[in-house]
């Protein structure tokens, strides 16, 4: 499927029909998604620039070359997307000023909860999580996104330099710095 | 080590971010960054466990999704159809209207009758009958009367006016 959609979007791409795209939009949807809900931690702008990465890939879908896949692809298109969002939004400054999008880590901590977790090892991993979650909070956008990309979407550290279009040397370079503030506030707890 | 310890701290983060033969070497003999390792990479799984569930939606989401991105994707193409039928005809459009604008007579500015030299040169002219009237005094002798006026302060006498005044107390 993956590979027909590459030559279907490598080979002719201007001739892609309207059920191929569908089927990568299906495809891939979630995982856009994902990379923008958690990079932007807004789910109305995280929709938003979904199906606008989405209608951005349809309408230069002639400039796809095939070199990377095409998750990678739409990836790139996405990081661009939060990138131009982000430094648009002067609202988001604001908005973190006045710590109104502090809940989020409430949201994901309780998702670590589960039914065969002692309460104690759930506490323990809640407060990993929020940790965690909190060191991402300071990164810049840059290394959110490698960290994200990394340690979230389990890529590989090429995938993450192509789809960021960064070279890998500098992937690893904003990993290090990510996992050494994350060390710092997992530091912090204990 | 102590685990709190920050002595050997570069190595667990080149070892958490990628294969590290360096890191890798050591962690085989530091039990305390050995296990450093495994609290932070057990923090970041449950972390992105965390993440995926906390951004998973239903079915309906996604299908809803999908038909948007469906329509937006049929509205962009009618809205570059629309454009591709319309640039070609108002390029031609634009090109007939010039066609036939410059087939049209066209209208010349008209030159001007009097040359603006010769406007100078009236000009120059009226201003010297002008200073000569207001003076009294010919033209020619200007440089006398001048020399004159300089000399012993009196006003300059016009022979013509001298001559008048003469024959009029003749009389």
């Amino acid at each position: 499927m993956e590979t027909a959609l590459r030559s279907a979007l490598g080979a002719a791409a201007q001739n892609i029909t309207a059920e191929d795209f569908d089927a990568i939009v299906r495809r891939h949807q979630r995982r856009v998604h994902r990379f923008l809900l958690m990079l932007l931690r807004d789910p109305d702008e995280a929709d938003n620039l979904t199906q606008e990465c989405f209608l951005r890939a349809y309408q230069n879908r002639s400039t796809f070359r095939g070199e990377s896949g095409v998750e990678t692809w739409l990836l790139r298109i996405a990081a661009n997307l939060a990138h131009d969002h982000a430094r648009s939004r002067r609202a988001g400054f604001w908005k973190r000023l006045l710590g109104l999008d502090g809940n989020d880590n409430e949201g994901i901590a309780d998702k670590l909860v589960t039914s065969e977790a002692s309460p104690e090892r759930a506490f323990l991993a809640r407060e990993d999580a929020r940790a965690v979650w909190d060191a991402a909070s300071q990164l810049s956008q840059q290394q959110r996104a490698v960290f994200l990309l990394r340690f979230v979407e389990e890529m590989e550290l090429n995938e993450i330099a192509s789809a960021l279009g960064l070279q890998v040397g500098s992937v690893k370079t904003h990993l290090f710095r990510a996992v050494q503030t994350v060390r710092g506030r997992l530091r912090n707890l204990r | 080590m102590n685990s709190n310890d920050n002595t050997h701290g570069p190595l667990v983060e080149r070892a958490v971010v990628s294969f590290d033969l360096a890191a890798e070497h050591h962690m085989a003999g530091c039990q305390p960054c050995q296990a450093e390792r495994d609290h932070v990479e057990n923090a970041l799984r449950e972390f992105a466990a965390a993440n995926r569930e906390y951004t998973t939606r239903p079915e309906e989401f996604w299908e809803m999704q999908a038909a948007r991105i469906r329509a937006a994707r049929t509205e962009s193409d009618t809205r570059s159809r629309i454009t591709m039928t319309l640039v070609p005809s108002v390029v031609v459009l634009l090109l007939a209207a010039f066609a036939i604008l410059g087939r049209a007579p066209s209208v010349r500015p008209m030159r001007s009758a009097v040359p603006a030299a010769q406007i100078d040169a009236d000009h120059e002219l009226l201003l010297e009958v002008e200073r000569a009237i207001q003076s009294d005094t010919p033209r020619a002798l200007e440089p006398a009367t001048l020399m004159v006026e300089e000399g012993d302060g009196t006003l300059p006498l016009d022979p013509a006016l001298q001559n008048k005044e003469t024959r009029s107390h003749e009389n």
